[in-house]
């Protein structure tokens, strides 16, 4: 239940955070230490594989709750914040409020609730949420093959830095210092290189976000290429396999794991990439092109920032909980980890 | 003991980390011959390296000086042809791998085709009694069954020596003295040669046709003890007077070992 728990409320902090930060642009750089690196050690202690049955149906629905239960909560904390603040005008025993609570600053949830189903601009039929979710579709597809083409590069680069350890030891402080550059820099860049050689800002976006995704891909995925224990490896020697029978039949699946605590981490990663990549590309659609077309106007409508923020969101969490589904499958048969 | 065994060892000496201060001498000069079809265990205290030479006998690990031939060839080219296979006292076998998948693997790695390694891993499985848990995962099965597992995915491709480094070792006493029988019965089925490294004297005895005692620091073959109790042995020969004598021998010599290393 704890481990349900967990999973369930891990991507809608890690995925809030980052996007709200994103987009905010202020902080584009993460703390990669303690960010990229997830470990997928094993845990014992539990049994069966949990694919398609009564329990797993159980807990779904009870992460689902939990789930549900976070949003009403933050709701709640909003709405209790700006009653106060309402009430005592801004201020408590002397001391102002952080955030101001006029409607310009926050304005209800109901009315952000409300922004999704009006219509998005004035004479067209239709409403901001459907025109959001179109928005978000794009950023998503960003976002995928980005995740897909920089998960590649990651465990391309892990297998070869498993290989040539000297090479492995000159290339890794580069590849940390790739990804301490402020992303808000290198984004501009990519777009403006991308645009030189005629390529679709989409395209330049995609960069953005795999080049957020290749590495917490490449770190989590070496160590599970070292994860075998000497037993193993010993084992595959004495029946005198090679080095590709060595790295497909035991490393690589041993690797599986932990590739997917990589997968997860450059799930969120890639998606902030691609929004933050969008604020950048001048032209083209996508979630992040509405959060900035909103912020620019949030005078007229705050709360439509908002609901894309809300938005942004949302479609993070489905990301990461498609992926999950993924995983799930892919390591049905082992035992629960 | 014919010199032209399936297994010889002449003059091997190891040495770890040489020439640096941690340098330890694990084997000094170990000659050693092996013929087809015997049951060979290697006895001796902790540290006196019967892994260590078990490991150089599977080209896991060189030797500092020495030579050493199996089924005629170098340890190496005897490692790449499948000529023996190896069981660890952990069984180490691949969870995502069904027992019948990881039986198959040493077959995968040779590059035998689908259906024969079926048949093969069926008869594997057969041999160990587990035929009924062939679509099992590894860590549904008890540490027994994963023993046998491994033994199983070790015999699999057919090879003429097995060698085994505490394979029962972390098994409880009932487990143990189960598999030692059924370790006898596959022994006498496959006809292959087993070299077995083990620090229980009763398990030696059972197992053996001839038991190498070792003695430590360093690592050297103390003694050579045929065990002539006839085969099949079962769980009555546990309960022989020939039984205990053996042990008693086996015992007396460690002993006598021991205290000469004090002394010395
Ligand atoms: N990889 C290694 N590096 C350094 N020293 C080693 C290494 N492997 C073994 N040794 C040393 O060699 C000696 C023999 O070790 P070995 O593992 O062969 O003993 P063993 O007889 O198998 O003992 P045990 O019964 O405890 O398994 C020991 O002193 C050990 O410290
Ligand atoms: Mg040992």
């Amino acid at each position: 239940m704890i481990r349900r728990f967990s999973e369930s409320a891990t991507p809608l902090t890690v995925t809030l955070l980052p996007t709200i930060r994103g987009v905010t642009g202020m902080t584009a750089t993460r703390n990669l230490s303690s960010a990229s690196v997830a470990t997928a050690g094993p845990s014992p202690g539990r049994g069966r594989p949990g694919w398609a049955n009564a329990a797993t149906l159980r807990n779904g629905l009870f992460s689902g709750v939990i789930g549900l239960a976070v949003l009403v909560l933050m709701a709640a904390v909003w709405e209790g914040y700006k009653a106060l603040g309402q009430a005592t005008g801004d201020r408590l025993l002397g001391i102002p409020f952080p955030v101001a609570t006029d409607d310009l600053s926050m304005p209800n949830v109901g009315t952000i609730l409300g922004a999704l189903v009006e219509p998005a601009r004035r004479g067209d039929p239709a409403s901001l949420g459907v025109y959001l979710l179109g928005e978000a579709s794009v950023t998503l597809r960003e976002a995928a093959y980005g995740l897909v083409a920089g998960s590649l590069l990651g465990l391309l680069l892990a297998v070869v830095f498993l290989h040539l350890a000297p090479v492995s030891r000159g290339l890794m402080p580069w590849l940390v210092a790739s990804q301490t550059v402020p992303l808000v820099a290198i984004a501009p860049m990519i777009v403006i290189w991308g645009g030189k050689a005629g390529l679709p800002p989409w395209m330049a976006v995609t960069g953005i976000a795999a080049y957020l995704a290749f590495f917490p891909v490449t770190i989590n995925s070496l160590r599970g290429l070292k994860s075998p224990p000497q037993v193993q490896t010993e084992f595959m020697r004495s029946v005198g396999a090679s080095r590709g029978q060595l790295l497909f039949w035991l490393r690589l699946p041993a690797a599986l794991p932990y590739v997917f605590a990589g997968l997860r981490l450059a799930a969120t990663a890639s998606v902030v990439g691609a929004i933050v990549g969008e604020l950048s590309a001048g032209t083209g659609r996508g979630i992040g092109r509405s959060i900035l077309t909103f912020a620019y106007y949030y005078s007229n409508g705050p709360e439509k920032l908002y609901a894309a923020v809300l938005v942004a969101a949302v479609t993070g969490i489905l990301f990461v909980q498609v992926l999950n589904l993924i995983e799930r499958f892919a390591l049905r048969n082992r035992q629960t980890r | 003991m014919p010199e032209s065994g399936i297994i010889s060892v002449h003059g091997v000496t190891k040495e770890f980390n040489s020439a640096t201060d941690r340098s330890v001498t694990a084997l000094t000069d170990i000659d050693l011959t092996i013929a087809e079809g015997e049951f060979v265990s290697l006895l001796g205290p902790s540290g006196c390296g019967k892994s260590t030479l078990l490991r150089i006998l599977a080209d896991l690990t060189p030797p500092t000086a020495g030579t050493v031939q199996v089924n005629g060839k170098t340890p190496a080219a005897a490692r790449r042809d499948r000529d023996y296979g190896m069981v660890f006292q952990q069984a180490g076998l691949f969870e995502w791998r069904s027992v019948r998948r990881n039986v198959e693997l040493p077959l995968q790695v040779a590059g035998v085709a689908k259906e024969e390694r079926r048949n093969k891993a069926s008869a594997m499985l057969d041999l160990v009694r587990l035929e009924d848990f062939a679509s099992h995962f590894p860590w549904q099965l008890s540490g027994g069954m994963q023993q046998r597992v491994a033994i199983a995915r070790a015999l699999s491709a057919d090879p003429k020596i097995l060698f085994m480094d505490e394979p029962l070792g972390a098994l409880d006493e009932m487990n143990r003295e189960h598999l030692q029988a059924e370790l006898l019965r596959i022994w006498s089925d496959t006809r292959t040669t087993v070299v077995f490294v083990t620090h229980s004297i009763s398990e030696a005895v059972f197992l053996s046709s001839r038991i190498v005692v070792m003695s430590a620091r360093p690592g050297r073959i103390a003694a050579n003890i045929d065990v002539d109790l006839p085969y099949p042995r079962t769980a009555a020969t546990r309960t022989t007077p020939e039984f205990f004598e053996k042990v008693t021998q086996v015992r007396t010599v460690l002993h006598g070992m021991l205290a000469a290393g004090e002394t010395s």
